[in-house]
């Protein structure tokens, strides 16, 4: 017995080295994540730390995170945050301000672009995470089709303007009717939806809702404004696009059911998050290669990020710090992006080799400025989740659009309510 | 001719459903042995089949990990739970220990939404260091089975095996004599059916397992759901996933046999 | 009581112990804590069970329209597919229990759909049913029909989700159903076939009133699993579209960790658990009663 003690306390010794420190990450199952998993030999070599990276699924992470952080000690020493969590996580006290690092290592944040880091980096004045990786949205379109002398005569003989890339929203419905109703391409749509709930239908809807003008609250007071004539349009172009422009089933179309609807190559247009974009050019998933192109949408895209942040309750926060320290520092920020992951530091959509190698990093960084905010609040999620089920009654179910929007009008103010933000 | 008529009528009820099963299952193997593209492509388009998805599951992600922690933990807690639950049931169906409330109160534990439980049962298990093992799996897995392995096999011990297993009684076996050599014998059918549903409901568990597993100790439904990424379902990968996730139907096999085959009787043990 | 009155309840007792105390060990506490923190204010932003707020959250969740709009969404959801499996998977048994060549085939091929995750279920027939993209409704169309929209509206959403989870379990009844058929004693039915009964009047005569504790306990079990899905709706709806498919679980999971109220979560939990637990309680006597 004694012996197997031994052995065993030798076997853990060896594996885990005495001065070899290891640090734990739970990551989403994407592939920013693999081009993490792929700098972590070059950390190694630098620091002599471990880092093991555990990946579960996105809808997964929160539930499994939850309990980690609840408890004293858990398991992470670094977290991804999805700007979803920020309210929540810091009302509840689980991120370490990380201002005292920063200034110590002289950081500069103002590399990043202001818009995200606003979303996953500072809150009130204390910033609590680096971003880690964008998913803003975009309007995707056909490229052939808008450059085809054929559909551009006969759009501008209909609508009276030039077939071109959108920049008036206008101009997009207009594209979209004519592709669907004018263009003659048989089982073709002008635009493919993702209408499932909650958060597919409430993020798409967003950019619906900026284009027509409209904002989700009064930023000097809070108050809701969802439930006012840009909204209402908003809610209408919507359940137009869905009931009589798009494919049947949209409604609950989740981001996978309506992205392959466009990479097969039967949809015009599709408004989805931007890292979708580099997957429109592989050949083992879609049939449009080199024919679809991002663009902002008319009146500003949704942005959307991620950040790294430190737990409360991060068993090695010092080591936490170095790995995050090295994950985006501009020289390996660079090499994730070049091995195709979602950048947030803005130098990285100037620099040369990278847009040789991704054409589209002008349009991206152009549409990453001008994105709006999701309300960034306690209640996001729930927000999401109200938000998600009056869209879709008013879509599917009849609801009016109206009284749909008045509804989270009235549960978004009792949510603000709830957590101090308004009066 | 009669006869034929009657061999032939199962096979109208089990062609049918069989095919139900079958067709789904081609079409899913089809599809692992295609990418995104082609198997979203309507009309089908027949490509080369190609094994590339089998190899980048074992590469590129630690399925054989996945798939042997599942193994491990479905075999051991169904091998713990089930022998308890053998005992819970037949002291319940033949001496009535507790009465119908202590049994429905088994019962009514399985009936809490497992969402509710994650924190208490993380708790608990944060507190005795069995934190990321496969131990605490197990362990959780037994609890989840145990009640609705009691209440199948009461079913299985009520009825003809009482007097068969009174009359044992008499002719001077002890209770327990009389539990393994007449009760259990004779529920073998039953027990052989709990034993499986019981593996599968640990195979497929999912919310326990991702709170309480770590990194090298997830299991298949952790690690498959992480091919429905951000960035799209991974279905070509998933298809290949599930086809070998579905393997395990042949090792369980030699039992299954068995039971199928020679379905003891009553009539067999007199 | 007599001596071997006392010893038969000595003997059930030693015997059920272990597996009791096991159960007590695992369960308990959680659920315990649940009917603790059903009476409290505890939410993940302030994890403590330190105010009580008596009855509080049941009240919520009585004048919450949503919840009574998922239990009964839940209560037809739960009805349908125990009903269907039922009938489906006892057909399926007794053509299994009677078949002589083929057993074990059909066998395997009923234990797949079990073995698959549900996570996997939901995924691959979302690919299938997709409107436009699907094999379902290409096939459909060689035949003139469709295209039929599976899930994008609300009448069809339920059903969809009815049928696939009747793929996905409907063999969970096999099996249970199955065993008890071959464990039903042979001696009755060789009695009635010297008597000249039929078929028919043997099923109705003597399967199923013997197969009756196995038929209970199986739709009892299956009624309880039922309750509890969410995985497959999670996949497929996330609850829509609309609030067509809003089970109760789905709904208890967003309480808790997306609106962070534990408390108000738990208590909806302890409803159900109320409710399952009278409906069991009922149908158990009820069916009793018939054997009586």
């Amino acid at each position: 017995m004694k012996k197997f003690l031994l052995a065993t306390s030798m076997l853990i010794a060896t594996a885990f080295g005495a001065d070899a420190k290891t640090i734990n990450i739970l990551m989403e199952g994407v592939p920013d994540t693999r081009y993490v998993q792929e700098m972590l030999p070059e950390f190694k070599e630098k620091t002599g730390i471990d880092v093991q990276l555990e990946v579960v699924n996105y809808a997964e992470m929160h539930t499994k995170l939850v309990p980690q952080l609840v408890s004293p000690e858990g398991s992470y020493d670094v977290l991804i945050v999805d700007f979803y969590w920020v309210g929540e996580f810091i009302k509840a006290g689980w991120l370490q301000p990380l201002d005292e690092r920063i200034a110590a290592d002289g950081i500069d944040t103002n590399r990043y672009i202001p818009s995200i880091m606003n979303l996953t980096g500072k809150v009130d004045g204390v910033t609590y995470m680096l971003p880690f990786y964008n998913y803003a949205m975009g309007l995707t379109y056909r490229t052939d089709l808008l450059a085809d002398p054929k559909h551009q005569e006969a759009f501008k003989a209909k609508y009276g303007r030039d077939l071109k890339v959108p920049t008036e929203w206008q101009e997009y419905l207009d594209q979209v009717k004519y592709f669907t109703e004018d263009a003659g391409i048989e089982g073709f749509k002008g635009v493919v939806n993702q209408g499932l709930r909650p958060d597919p239908i409430a993020m798409e809807w967003s950019n619906y809702l900026f284009a027509r003008g409209g904002r989700y609250y009064d930023p000097e007071t809070w108050q809701p404004t969802l439930a006012t004539p840009e909204g209402i349009q908003a809610l209408v172009d919507y359940r137009d696009n869905i009931q009589k422009y798009g494919p049947i089933g949209a409604a609950n179309f989740s981001f996978d059911d309506a992205f392959n609807v466009a990479a097969q190559g039967k949809a015009y247009s599709y408004l989805t998050f931007n890292m979708f974009r580099p997957v429109y050019d592989d050949p083992a998933s879609s049939q449009v290669v080199g024919k679809m192109e991002i663009t902002p949408v008319p009146g500003g895209s949704l942005n959307g990020s991620w950040g790294w942040a430190i737990p409360t309750s991060s068993p090695d926060a010092d080591a936490a710090w170095e790995f995050i320290k090295f994950i985006e520092s501009p020289e390996i920020a660079k090499k994730r992006a070049a091995l195709g992951g979602a950048a947030t530091q803005a130098a990285i959509f100037d620099d040369p080799d990278l847009i040789a190698k991704y054409s589209y990093y002008p349009q991206l960084k152009q549409l990453l400025q001008t994105s709006h905010n999701f309300p960034v609040f306690t209640y996001t999620p729930q927000f999401v989740e109200v938000l998600g089920r009056e869209l879709s009654l008013a879509v599917t179910d009849g609801k009016d659009p109206k009284e749909a929007l008045e509804t989270v009008d009235r549960e978004f103010a009792e949510m603000l309510r709830k957590d101090g933000k308004l009066q | 001719m009669r006869r034929v008529i009657r061999r032939l009528v199962p096979h109208l009820v089990l062609v049918p459903f069989s095919l139900a099963i079958v067709l789904p299952l081609l079409w899913l193997l089809r599809v692992s042995l295609t990418d995104r593209r082609t198997a979203y492509q309507i009309p089908p388009q027949w490509t080369e089949p190609h094994l590339g998805n089998y190899i980048e599951i074992f590469t590129a992600y630690p399925f054989a990990t996945w798939f042997s922690n599942s193994f491990t933990v479905a075999l051991f807690s169904t091998l713990v739970a089930l022998p308890l639950a053998t005992m819970v049931a037949f002291s319940f169906a033949r001496y009535n220990t507790g009465g119908a409330p202590l049994r429905l109160s088994i019962l009514a534990s399985q009936m809490l939404p497992p969402i509710v439980m994650v924190l208490p049962l993380f708790a608990v298990f944060l507190g005795i260091g069995l934190l990321n093992s496969r131990a605490a799996l197990v362990i959780a897995h037994v609890g989840m089975n145990l009640p609705f392995l009691a209440w199948m096999l009461i079913a299985f011990f009520e009825g003809e095996v009482r007097q068969l297993e009174e009359a044992a009684r008499i002719e001077g076996a002890t209770r327990f004599q009389a539990f393994w050599k007449v009760a259990v014998p004779v529920a073998a059918p039953g027990l052989l059916a709990a034993g499986l549903l019981a593996f599968i409901m640990s195979w497929n568990e999912f919310l326990f397992a991702l709170i309480l597993s770590g990194k090298r100790t997830a299991t298949l439904p952790v690690g498959l759901s992480t091919l429905d990424t951000h960035r799209g379902v991974e279905i070509a990968l998933l298809a290949a996933a599930n086809m070998v996730a579905i393997l395990p139907v042949f090792l369980l096999m030699p039992f299954l046999r068995r039971y199928l085959i020679k379905g003891l009787s009553l009539g067999a043990l007199k | 009581m007599t001596a071997i009155e006392r010893r038969d309840q000595r003997f059930g007792l030693l015997m059920s112990a272990p597996g009791l105390l096991a159960l007590m060990l695992v369960v308990l506490f959680p659920v315990f804590f649940t009917l603790w923190t059903s009476t409290s204010d505890f939410t993940l932003l302030k994890p403590s069970n330190d105010a009580f707020v008596g009855l509080a959250h049941y009240a919520r969740a009585f004048q919450s329209n949503e919840f009574l709009h998922a239990l009964s969404v839940t209560l037809w959801f739960v009805l349908a597919v125990v009903l269907l499996e039922f009938l489906i998977g006892f057909a399926a048994a007794l053509a299994l229990d009677k078949v002589e060549h083929g057993k074990t085939f059909y066998y395997v091929v009923l234990l797949f759909p079990l073995l698959m995750n549900p996570v996997v279920v939901g995924l691959i027939w979302r690919m299938f049913l997709h409107p436009t993209l699907g094999i379902v409704n290409y096939l459909l169309s060689l035949a003139n029909l469709g295209p039929v929209d599976w899930l994008g509206n609300p009448a069809n959403a339920f059903w969809t989700v009815v049928l696939v989870d009747i793929w996905h379990q409907v063999s969970f009844m096999v099996v249970l159903l199955l065993a008890g058929l071959s464990a039903l004693p042979k001696e009755p039915y060789e009695a009635a076939r010297l008597e000249g009964a039929g078929t028919l009047r043997c099923f109705f005569w003597l399967t199923l009133p013997l197969m009756r504790p196995v038929i209970v306990v199986t739709l009892l079990i299956r009624l309880i699993f039922a309750v509890k899905t969410y995985d497959i709706v999670y996949i497929m709806t996330r609850g829509g579209p609309g609030q067509a498919t809003d089970l109760v679980s789905y709904f208890i999971y967003r309480q808790a960790f997306v609106g962070l109220d534990i408390s108000q979560a738990s208590a909806m939990a302890v409803i159900l658990l109320m409710a399952v637990l009278l409906l069991t309680a009922w149908l158990h006597r009820y069916m009793r009663s018939l054997a009586a």
